[in-house]
């Protein structure tokens, strides 16, 4: 595979005309959908302030809501709440034309699984936009060819993406996003699909077009791009590996310890009292599934493994528990991640 | 949208040979058919021009000159003769008879006065004297034959081609003293009165017919025939706007994250009902094209006459258009509701 070539001096490939039109800035968004019939919230109360020239990583682990933030700045979900500014546009509440205008022109956006359209050339899919934007056939395609030329792909401007690599896939896609040169660009998982050789090529690509004044954001959980960003925003909730004083909460009844959604830290043991776990339905309702009695222990998942928690922790009664980091519930009762996860460790010691 | 469009034809080139081969076919029935009834209505006035004459008299009673059976005095024909208006009034006796043969064929027989007002031979020469008749092609008898009709020998004097009724049946001009002969026993009777000009007025227990009203006697038969044809066009006509939706609903179905990646860069939803309909009417107007081929070369070989205008091909390209975009609406909303975020799936 050949790597996009080097932009010549003085070029202005990638360059932005407004680097004002780069600034992005999220405001406590929230982002709520239903899920199997129940809320789940990725995102929640998320901040974030950039501009251009900076590429931005959204990393964490699948599920953590990186391709559903991207969504929102693409302008193709609609959040719960918060705002979105991508230069002097909200972006939160635009539809019909605006929606369209703001999509074509403000926003590149490359997709994870490339989706290039498989009947038409390189040249054609990166002429796509231009064309539905009204763009005469010759100069969508002279535009489509100049790109084409900056993402290194020159001699296959005809192959199909059936007859091109994956690596010369996900250019043409790059080439596609850049075809109304936005002033941001969202990539979804770029090097999902690309072998160690191929990924160089594109994270080279995607560096060149933030240094051009464009912002570049990224959802990945590649982290072979850290050292390539300007900004990592880590989307995955933070897993404490250290060792840490055991924390004893007392709770009244319908006291909450933790909600749905939360980031997790935490292996809680019952010592008194009894804890409800319940789910919150898309209805607003809520379903107990279990509750935990003294000596059960609760809310294992979501530290081990950087999830949100799966369900709210509510006090039936008066109780007590004790939070402890995983390191320390395992150090302290033995048990194999698999008894730990079937809920198998013994904790009656310690109680 | 052209490009996405015919790209996507080329891409699924198979499919989209079958979906006009199968939309072809009922295109090209529908043709035929409208064909079959063009070809009733224009023997009818054939048949009618044929005669060049203004006016028929008839019984009260009866519905025309060539369905009735009701038969009056020969007598008739000299009142309506001296009627205003009339230059000429002929007897006329219109019977059915049977062509014997291998396989017998039923004909309609003009018993007209010789030398009066009645079809003429386009090849040969008219009758002359008793014994001698003029053929329509379809009887599949030349000049110089002797047939046998209705029991009695005649020699074929004269063809004429076209003068057909009741969808086909030929028809056969003699003297009317033969008609008379098979049909009434020689007795002077008549079951019309064929003149020119038209009669200011109706003898008693008679009414007059002009030509246009003699032309639904002929017709009238075929009502139910020409009815049910033109139902069956419009079956046809869902039946090919099933097949084209079908078409280019699968695709919308195959296609949806094309369409969720259109949509989320940018596409309208009016730019894809466009990309959707161009592959409808492109399928539609292919399909009109493999039609009016297979209609050109079938329908001399029918029984029936088919008589398809150049009007109608036009027209056939015309509804295909609008059977396109109306088979493209079926995709529409499905295309339409596609979520953009799908192409982030």
């Amino acid at each position: 595979m050949s790597a996009p070539p080097a932009p010549a001096a003085g070029s202005d490939h990638g360059a932005v005309a407004d680097p004002r039109a780069a600034h992005l800035e999220v405001r406590d968004l929230t982002i709520e959908y239903s899920s199997g019939g129940y809320i789940v919230r990725p995102i929640d109360h998320f901040h974030l302030d950039t501009r251009g020239g900076e590429l931005v990583l959204l990393l964490g682990a699948s599920g953590c809501g990186k391709t559903t933030l991207l969504s929102v700045l693409a302008g193709i979900l609609t959040p719960s709440s918060g705002s979105v500014m991508v230069g002097d546009t909200q972006v939160v509440g635009l539809s019909g034309a605006a929606l369209t205008q703001y999509r074509r022109r403000r926003v590149g956006i490359v997709f994870q699984a490339f989706n290039l359209l498989a009947s038409l050339t390189a040249s054609e899919n990166v002429q796509i936009p231009l064309r539905g934007a009204g763009v005469r056939s010759r100069a969508a395609r002279h535009r489509a060819l100049e790109l084409l030329g900056q993402v290194g792909l020159s001699d296959r401007v005809e192959h199909r993406p059936g007859d091109l690599s994956g690596g010369q896939q996900q250019r043409v896609a790059i080439a596609r996003a850049l075809a109304h040169d936005p002033p941001v660009l969202l990539a979804d998982e770029p090097t999902a699909h690309l072998d160690y050789l191929q990924v160089d090529g594109v994270i080279r690509l995607l560096r060149r077009l933030a240094d051009g004044g464009r912002l570049v954001i990224v959802a990945t959980h590649d982290d072979r791009l850290v050292p390539l960003a300007d900004r990592i925003v880590n989307l995955t909730p933070r897993r404490d590996t250290e060792s840490r004083a055991p924390e004893t909460v007392h709770l009244e009844p319908g006291e909450i310890l933790f909600h749905q959604g939360d980031a997790g830290e935490l292996v809680y043991i019952v010592e008194t009292g009894t804890i409800d776990l319940v789910r919150t339905r898309e209805d607003g309702t809520e379903e107990r599934f279990t509750s935990v009695e003294p000596g059960g222990y609760f809310g294992e998942l979501a530290p081990m493994f950087g999830l949100q928690r799966a369900a709210t922790a509510r006090a039936a009664a008066a109780s007590t528990v004790t939070g402890y980091t995983v390191r320390d519930f395992r150090a302290r009762h033995s048990g194999s991640v698999g008894q730990l996860l079937s809920g198998a460790v013994d904790v009656t010691e310690a109680v | 949208m052209w490009l996405i469009s015919l790209r996507d034809l080329q891409w699924r080139r198979r499919r989209f040979i079958i979906a006009v081969l199968a939309t072809g076919l009922v295109f090209g029935i529908t043709l035929l058919l409208s064909g079959m009834n063009s070809g009733f209505g224009d023997e009818v006035n054939r048949t009618i021009a044929a005669f060049h004459a203004d006016s028929w008299v008839v019984p009260r009673g009866a519905p025309g000159p060539f369905t009735t059976s009701a038969a009056f005095p020969s007598a008739v024909v000299s009142q309506v003769a001296h009627t205003a208006g009339v230059r000429e009034a002929d007897a006329m006796v219109v019977t059915r008879v049977t062509l014997a043969g291998a396989t017998p064929l039923d004909a309609v027989v003009f018993g007209d006065t010789i030398g009066g007002i009645g079809p003429s031979a386009t090849s040969g020469r008219n009758p002359r004297r008793s014994g001698e008749l003029v053929a329509d092609t379809k009887l599949g008898v030349g000049v110089g034959q002797v047939v046998t009709l209705g029991g009695r020998r005649f020699r074929v004097v004269g063809t004429y081609d076209g003068n057909t009724v009741f969808g086909g049946q030929p028809t056969a001009v003699m003297p009317i003293q033969d008609a008379r002969a098979i049909s009434f026993a020689n007795q002077p009777l008549a079951t019309s009165v064929v003149t020119r000009g038209l009669p200011a007025s109706a003898p008693p227990g008679f009414k007059v017919q002009t030509p246009s009203q003699a032309a639904g006697d002929l017709k009238r038969p075929l009502k139910d025939a020409t009815s049910t044809i033109g139902f069956l066009n419009v079956l046809l006509w869902i039946i090919a706007a099933g097949i084209i939706g079908s078409i280019v609903y699968l695709t919308v179905i195959e296609r949806q994250r094309d369409f969720a990646v259109l949509k989320a860069t940018g596409f309208s939803s009016i730019g894809l009902f466009v990309s959707l309909a161009i592959e409808a009417v492109v399928i539609a107007l292919a399909a009109a094209v493999v039609a009016s081929v297979m209609a050109i070369a079938l329908h001399g070989s029918l029984a029936l006459r088919v008589e398809i205008s150049t009007g109608t091909y036009v027209g056939l390209a015309g509804i295909s258009v609008v059977v396109g975009i109306l088979a493209s609406l079926v995709g529409l909303r499905r295309a339409v509701g596609v979520d953009p975020a799908l192409a982030f799936g």
